[in-house]
């Protein structure tokens, strides 16, 4: 289409013009669709539970967003709060013990083989393991869910940083080194800047698995959480409840990753991204 | 590997031929494992609730063989392991037949894929024990609640990674083949399956993995026979030795059937492509993150 109009008006400011309208029509007709899918999603949902018949088997749409509001107006946010703070203590855990193996790893061939198998093990396990593993060990406690989390995501930060130590651009550090620089300097301004967003890539690519994991673990030993709420409604048999948490729990995942850690990427990527522009 | 990993590698002393082994990529792996099961040897002196590596060996053995495990309580080994093994594949054929068939129509259509992302991102963000508990309550303890389970979980994954793998047939190629008039069934055969194949093995890893944690989970919850259910058997029991036996076969299991089976066969299907890019791994990471 943008050909067309492109050999009957060679001017370039016409020809930037109708790109971008044609661009803005086929952006709209997208929108369109996305907006769409949603009504499709939501109308299929009410048909299905219209066709069950029962609010307690499959609730329809208004009563579940009925729940929604109780629960947004209750103690949504302490529970929230609750599990958000142990996924980011698991974060963290992940990444002091993820990025010593990562360097071990990436710096030395021994090393790298000797961790390869516990690493590509431990990313394997089902989370049924940790969830109960961290049971077991503290019980039902704040330090579960971060010991769950914290081991699920430890192998992508050492595998990501393993990657970044073998990144680091080799030329650079050689050139610091001829001007004198000390090791300390290399590592703090070379080094460092390079890894660093692979240990954030880490975190990133397993945030939505240790989210997941994180709210697993309370749903075994907990008493608060979004994984606590889940089970408790699962016992009462409460099933627009669940559904309603099961809804939150996405909408606020998918926010957080969005939201948070697109730009937090953005950031740490910052300096990537100016020497592509140039 | 990069040239520049061999840095930091600690030099091979002395004559033994045993020193220069250990070095070895194998030696390495090897030596991880029996630093492992001493570690876990240790952890048991200290708390000595903690099964050691001998009892769990025992136990297994005692399990798999189908012996006493004292009082009128036998091994069940195969019964438990073939329960859940059928439902787990019939789980996977619901969840990936439509998987691939809607992964087809994302990846070839602009439209679908506006209409249905969303969707399948709502679903890919699931957790498999919302699934497990949903399952549950819909058709109670039953063979229907670990088999949807395993459907539920793994379609998303099949769905996308299909999508991506259709997406990824380069236009260039398609145009210059038709330009040349090369017949369809050619084009079939060495494009658009050359390019799709290695897309829709990850997807069944995914599915494989996926499913594998919610069979596990929906058992646990809500079952009668199967691994998971008997995992919970054993930990209600309060007896850890069966516990972490049968926690050691399911990871044994999926590390078997995804590394040593699943891997390989996607390295062929990807064999063509640019080596860099055939490390599964590597698909691995970047699709369970997104």
């Amino acid at each position: 289409m943008t050909d067309a109009i492109a050999e009957v008006t060679p001017d370039r400011e016409d020809l930037k013009l109708a790109q971008r309208r044609s661009a803005a029509g086929s952006r709209r007709r997208r929108y369109l669709a996305v907006g769409a899918g949603w009504v499709g999603f939501i109308l299929l949902w009410w048909a299905a539970s219209a066709l069950v018949g029962s609010e307690a088997r499959l609730p329809s749409p208004p009563r579940v967003l009925e729940e929604i509001r109780g629960i947004l107006a209750e103690d949504f946010w302490n529970q929230f709060w609750a599990s958000i703070v142990r996924v980011f203590a698991g974060f963290v855990a992940a990444i002091v013990i993820g990025t010593p193996l990562g360097f071990l790893m990436g710096r030395s061939r021994y090393w790298g083989n000797f961790l390869q198998a516990p690493v590509v093990v431990a990313g394997s396990i089902p989370g049924l393991t940790y969830a109960v593993l961290a049971f077991v060990i503290f019980g039902i406690s704040f330090w579960g869910p971060v010991m769950a989390v914290g081991l699920i995501s430890m192998p992508y930060v050492a595998i990501n940083v393993a990657e970044g130590v073998h990144g680091v651009n080799k030329g650079l550090v050689d050139m610091s080194r001829a001007y004198g620089r000390s090791e300390r300097q290399v590592f703090k301004h070379v080094v460092v800047p390079s890894v660093l967003p692979f240990i954030f890539a880490g975190v990133r690519l397993s945030f939505s698995l240790a989210w997941k994991v994180g709210t697993l673990t309370e749903v075994f030993g907990s008493s608060k959480g979004i994984g606590f709420q889940i089970r408790r409604n699962f016992q009462l048999f409460n099933m627009p409840a669940v559904i309603a948490w099961v809804l939150l729990f996405i909408v606020f995942m998918l926010l957080l990753e969005r939201l948070v850690l697109v730009r937090m990427e953005r950031r740490l990527f910052r300096w990537r991204q100016w020497e592509h522009d140039r | 590997m990069s040239s520049s990993s061999a840095t930091l590698a600690p030099p091979v002393a002395g004559p033994g031929r045993v020193r220069q082994f250990l070095v070895t990529p194998i030696g390495a792996q090897l030596t991880a494992i029996v630093v492992f099961i001493i570690l876990w040897q240790l952890v048991t002196v200290i708390a000595p609730r903690v099964p050691g590596p001998v009892s769990v060996a025992q136990f297994l053995w005692v399990e798999i063989s189908g012996g006493s495990h004292g009082g009128v309580v036998t091994g069940e080994f195969w019964e438990h392991f073939a329960h859940t093994l059928r439902h787990f594949s019939l789980g996977l054929l619901i969840g990936f037949v439509p998987g691939l068939l809607i992964g087809v129509l994302i990846g070839s259509s602009r439209i679908a894929q506006a209409l249905l992302n969303d969707t399948v991102l709502v679903l890919l963000t699931l957790p498999a024990f919302v699934w497990a508990f949903l399952t549950t309550m819909w058709f109670g303890v039953s063979w229907q609640a670990p088999v949807l389970t395993v459907a539920f979980a793994s379609f998303p994954f099949v769905t996308i990674n299909v999508a991506q793998g259709v997406r990824s047939i380069t236009p260039e190629l398609k145009n210059m083949s038709r330009a040349f008039d090369v017949p369809r069934r050619r084009q079939f055969r060495h494009l658009t399956l050359a390019a799709v194949t290695g897309y829709v093995f990850a997807g069944l890893r995914f599915a494989i993995i996926i499913g594998w944690n919610g069979i596990l989970l929906s058992e646990w919850f809500a079952g009668q026979d199967g691994v998971g259910f008997r995992t919970r058997y054993w930990f209600d029991a309060n007896r850890y030795r069966g516990f972490v036996g049968w926690v050691i076969v399911f990871i044994v299991f999926i590390i078997v059937l995804d590394r040593l089976i699943l891997n390989r066969l996607q390295r062929r299907a990807f064999r063509w492509r640019d080596p860099v890019e055939t490390d599964a791994d590597q698909v691995k990471l970047e699709q369970v993150g997104g």
